[in-house]
């Protein structure tokens, strides 16, 4: 390397941090304004549509008024989200951090602009409305949303989509939990799935920024503020360990009610665009008798870390009204994510432990603050396949040593559990219903979501049935092939033909006898994963690919090319996950 | 001092009843006794030394009901008012009161607009707040000769902290300390107080000293109740603890902890007579001289920043007022800062819920 090559390198990687570091700092602070405006309309709404009790009360001399607004409400609120996503969002679903995760991890074209803004849209409207779903899965997705104008930059960076996205994810999560290492990682666990260098400085500069909005400029409240004196017993650290145990049989009760919900809402004769609104009229008329379970319910979160502030059966009925409305809600079509109400389900979950522990009263302990942080994160954090990111929320907000041990005793046992039952996240079984599954590893997800077509040709040796051998012989030599494609005179692939079967017999031989019609086949859905291993246990280099409709052939398919897409894919990764800058 | 001040003021209230009707009059409504002296030396003598304006007083003892509008406009008993922040708010809304014009507003010293030296809440849509003051926890320092309460939770902490709490007979402070008490964020208590959770909680912790509580009504007889021993803790007001302790020497020490501020906040009424001499008034008051001065007599919070920083010993005894204020840069003391909003949207409902838990408590 002379020194101009070497003086250019340097130029360029030069070049490269200081546009990655710009894009994460302009990243930063755009997703930051835009998630306190999203945070802030909540906050508006909820005022304005009597949802938050601090309105509420001030109202409740006039309780008819007040009972009308809380079935109403979440009804209205749910035609319209109905409206919106089913005429205005491509999929016709709202959008979330599994299009986030597969828009990176495949590096595939998000979702118009247009169905991304309509989506956060209508998840302001939902938690507005008081829908029981949460708001950092939407906030996630505006970060997203961001994160990918940054691909209309042209800038000759490999792989800056995924790169913009995290660092608007980063943002994001760092600006609604003022938390900003929390969110550099989360952006590492959930979105990248990777800690390469070239990702780690946009994220961290975003995540920075959005910190330096929520906190230093707009002087954002935090989630929540607990004082925690310390862990008192050391035994308490096994009950830290049970809740994370019991926490992830909750974690997954909730993602399978979810699922369930979708499939059982999927098949109900209620039309798309009227499915948020039943279930809106459902969590309506449940919030009459049971109001802790309207929106985010930030007040029954703080109450959950109160010594004595529920009771043991009153906890028990909020839990459970909480699970079913928000199982109802996300189910049925209200735009929004799972991790508020699941945060609100764990910690309630926590502080139920730590009554239960205070009614038996055959052990000290250290009062409900640590169970119930506990039982927040290890409900949480299976949900959204984020261990780390979760122990740092702890620790970001608490800014407290004992309760972020503790905290990771009971996240770590919760996810060794629920990954082992379930998966990793409810985001991850989700994408694996949609065909991409993580648990596969990075490279296998990939391979497996890749469709066959991207390598299909439609170009190939193409013989009758009736063909002497002689000439299948010549003309695949001729070609410089070793197999070819029988078809029918109706265009059906009957069989492959390799060149060695046409070896023995005499060359006048009619190919219907050699050729092999126990081939194997592929469809138009097959993936290059699945091509990969059929070839692996077929001897020929050529397989069809027939339409899984018409059974009509549509071209076919070379071994080396779904070879030659595996190191593809193979190296993208290798590339992403080491590439220093 | 204070009883100069008092003869100075009921002179000059003989005088002006005299002179009543007088073209450059103006007439300032407003709260009586220590308040009222401080502000005569501060403000209206000044004022009226140099724009020879006459001032006269009417006095004033919150709510909105003495703002009510008259048929005839112009023909308000009074010209400039000193709102609670809640009453601003309310009269605001029923409009009683006028539009503010900021601009009348003079700059800092040092050429800072008022806009910027103003702290942040204090420009309201019909005033601007001039000071804030507190209603604060204190104990008799006699009672406790080894460990002092320190926090709120000590307030409602009977066994560490034995003796009778002299308590406002309202539904207001004593609902924010019982929250803090349970170590709840200051800026998240008004949303749990909205529910009936958070009531339950305030009961609980209320029903921790139900017996142990002496009613209070004027805002001279919790100094009085300690000062005769019959409480060995009340709330109270810091500027009246600070009399106390200052003037009269009784051994009163104000909690820091929870400090519940509200703001005072000058308006100009709606049918004012001189709308033009109140906004004259308003502006000379809110100067930061006068807002310092005034300061310097009572420790109430100057609500500009160049006012703060001119903040120095009490006029008479050397003491150094800045530690005194309800708002100080230096202290790290939760604070609640008064939900005038809520307030006025749960009178009935927090009024309600005082008495049953009254009631509750003689059966």
């Amino acid at each position: 390397m002379d020194d101009n090559e070497r003086d250019s390198k340097y130029y360029g990687v030069v070049v490269t941090i200081l546009l990655l570091a710009g894009l994460g700092c302009a990243i930063g602070v755009v997703v930051s304004i835009l998630a306190i405006g999203f945070l802030e309309g909540i906050s508006w709404m909820n005022a304005e549509f009597l949802i938050s009790p601090h309105e509420r009360i001030q109202l409740a001399t006039s309780p008819l008024l007040l009972s009308l607004a809380t079935v109403m409400v979440p009804a209205v609120g749910g035609l319209l989200v109905g409206f919106m996503v089913y005429y205005f969002v491509s999929v016709r679903r709202p959008l979330g951090p599994p299009d986030t995760i597969l828009v990176v991890q495949t590096r595939g074209t998000p979702h118009p602009l247009g169905s991304g803004l309509m989506s956060t849209l209508a998840a302001m409207i939902s938690l507005g409305c008081g829908a029981s779903v949460g708001q950092y899965g939407p906030l996630v997705y505006l970060g997203t949303l961001v994160g990918s104008l940054a691909n209309h930059l042209k800038l000759k960076i490999p792989n800056v989509q995924a790169i913009c996205i995290a660092s608007g994810v980063a943002a994001a999560i760092a600006v609604s939990f003022n938390a900003p290492i929390a969110g550099m990682v989360f952006a590492h666990e959930v979105i990248l799935r990777h800690y390469a260098v070239k990702a780690f400085a946009p994220t961290t500069v975003a995540a920075a920024m959005g910190f330096i909005f929520a906190n230093v400029i707009f002087d954002r409240p935090p989630l929540f503020l607990v004082v925690f004196e310390g862990v008192q017993y050391g035994y308490e650290f096994i009950l830290f360990a049970i809740i994370g145990i019991l926490g992830a049989f909750l974690a997954v009760g909730f993602s399978k009610g979810i699922l369930a919900c979708q499939k059982y809402a999927n098949r109900s004769r209620i039309p798309v665009v009227f499915r948020p609104m039943f279930a809106g009229l459902v969590l309506g008329l449940i919030a009459l008798q049971i109001p802790d379970i309207l929106g985010i319910g930030q007040e029954s979160l703080r109450f959950a870390t109160i010594d004595g502030a529920f009771e043991i059966s009153e906890l028990t009925l909020i839990i459970i009204a909480k699970i079913a409305v928000t199982i109802l809600c996300i189910g049925f079509g209200f735009a929004g994510g799972v991790f508020s109400p699941i945060l609100l389900i764990g910690i309630l979950f926590g502080a139920l432990f730590g009554g239960i522990l205070d009614e038996l009263n055959l052990i000290g302990h250290s009062g409900v603050v640590p169970y119930a942080i506990c039982g927040m994160m290890a409900a949480t954090s299976p949900v959204i396949g984020a261990p780390l990111a979760m122990i740092l929320i702890v620790f970001e907000l608490t800014r407290n040593y004992d309760l972020t041990t503790a905290a990771m005793v009971a996240v770590v046992f919760s996810n060794l559990i629920a990954s082992r039952i379930f998966g990793r996240s409810l985001f991850d079984v989700q994408l694996s219903a949609r065909g991409f599954d993580l648990a596969l590893g990075r490279i296998n997800a990939l391979i497996s979501y890749d469709s066959i077509t991207n390598v299909m040709q439609t170009e190939y040796a193409r013989f009758r049935p009736a063909d002497k051998i002689g000439k299948v012989s010549f003309q695949l030599a001729h070609i410089g092939r070793t197999a070819g494609v029988v078809v029918d005179k109706d265009g059906f692939a009957v069989g492959v033909v390799h060149i060695g079967d046409c070896a023995g017999p005499p060359p006048t031989t009619s190919l219907e006898a050699v050729m092999n019609r126990e081939t194997i086949r592929f469809n138009e859905n097959t993936n290059i994963g699945e091509a990969l291993e059929a070839f692996r246990q077929s001897r020929y280099e050529v397989a069809p690919v027939v339409s899984s409709q018409t059974r009509q052939l549509l071209g076919v398919v070379f071994e080396s090319d779904v070879i030659n897409e595996y190191r593809n894919v193979t190296d993208r990764i290798r590339q992403e996950e080491n590439e220093p800058v | 001092m204070n009883r100069y001040s008092v003869l100075v003021l009921i002179g000059l209230l003989f005088w002006h009843s005299v002179s009543f009707g007088k073209d450059d009059e103006l007439i300032v409504s407003t709260w009586g006794g220590t308040y009222e002296a401080a502000q005569n030396e501060a403000y209206f003598e000044p004022f009226m030394q140099t724009h020879d304006i006459q001032i006269n007083l009417k006095s004033y003892n919150g709510g909105i009901t003495p703002l009510q509008l008259s048929d005839n406009p112009g023909i308000a008993t009074f010209d400039v008012i000193d709102l609670t922040e809640s009453d601003a708010l309310a009269a605001c809304d029923n409009r009683l009161i006028a539009e503010f014009d900021r601009s009348i507003l003079l700059p800092a010293p040092d050429g800072t607009s008022a806009r910027n030296d103003f702290v942040g809440d204090s420009l309201f849509k019909c005033g601007i707040a001039h000071l804030s003051y507190a209603t604060v926890l204190a104990y008799d320092d006699r009672a406790f000769p080894n460990e002092k309460p320190n926090s709120v939770a000590d307030f409602f902490d009977i066994e560490k902290f034995p003796g009778k709490r002299a308590i406002q007979r309202t539904p207001k402070g004593i609902l924010e300390w019982a929250m803090l008490s349970y170590n709840v964020p200051a800026r998240q208590i008004y949303d749990l107080l909205s529910t009936e959770r958070g009531f339950k909680l305030v009961t609980k912790r209320l029903n921790q000293i139900r017996d142990h509580i002496v009613w209070w009504e004027s805002g001279q007889e919790p100094v009085e109740l300690l000062r005769d021993g019959k409480v060995v803790m009340a709330s109270g007001y810091n500027g009246r603890f600070f009399e106390a302790r200052i003037n009269q020497d009784i051994p009163i020490t104000i909690i820091n902890d929870g400090q519940f501020l509200e703001l005072g906040v000058w308006a100009i009424h709606r049918q004012a007579r001189r709308p033009d001499l109140a906004a004259k008034f308003i502006a000379f008051a809110t100067s930061t001289e006068r807002m310092a001065a005034f300061s310097n007599l009572l420790p109430y919070g100057p609500t500009r920043q160049s006012a703060y920083e001119r903040i120095g010993l009490h006029a008479s005894t050397n003491v150094s007022m800045r530690e005194h204020l309800p708002v100080s840069e230096y202290t790290s003391y939760r604070r609640i800062r008064a939900d005038s909003q809520w307030y006025s949207g749960t009178e009935t409902i927090r009024n309600r819920w005082f008495d049953d838990w009254l009631n509750s408590a003689s059966e």
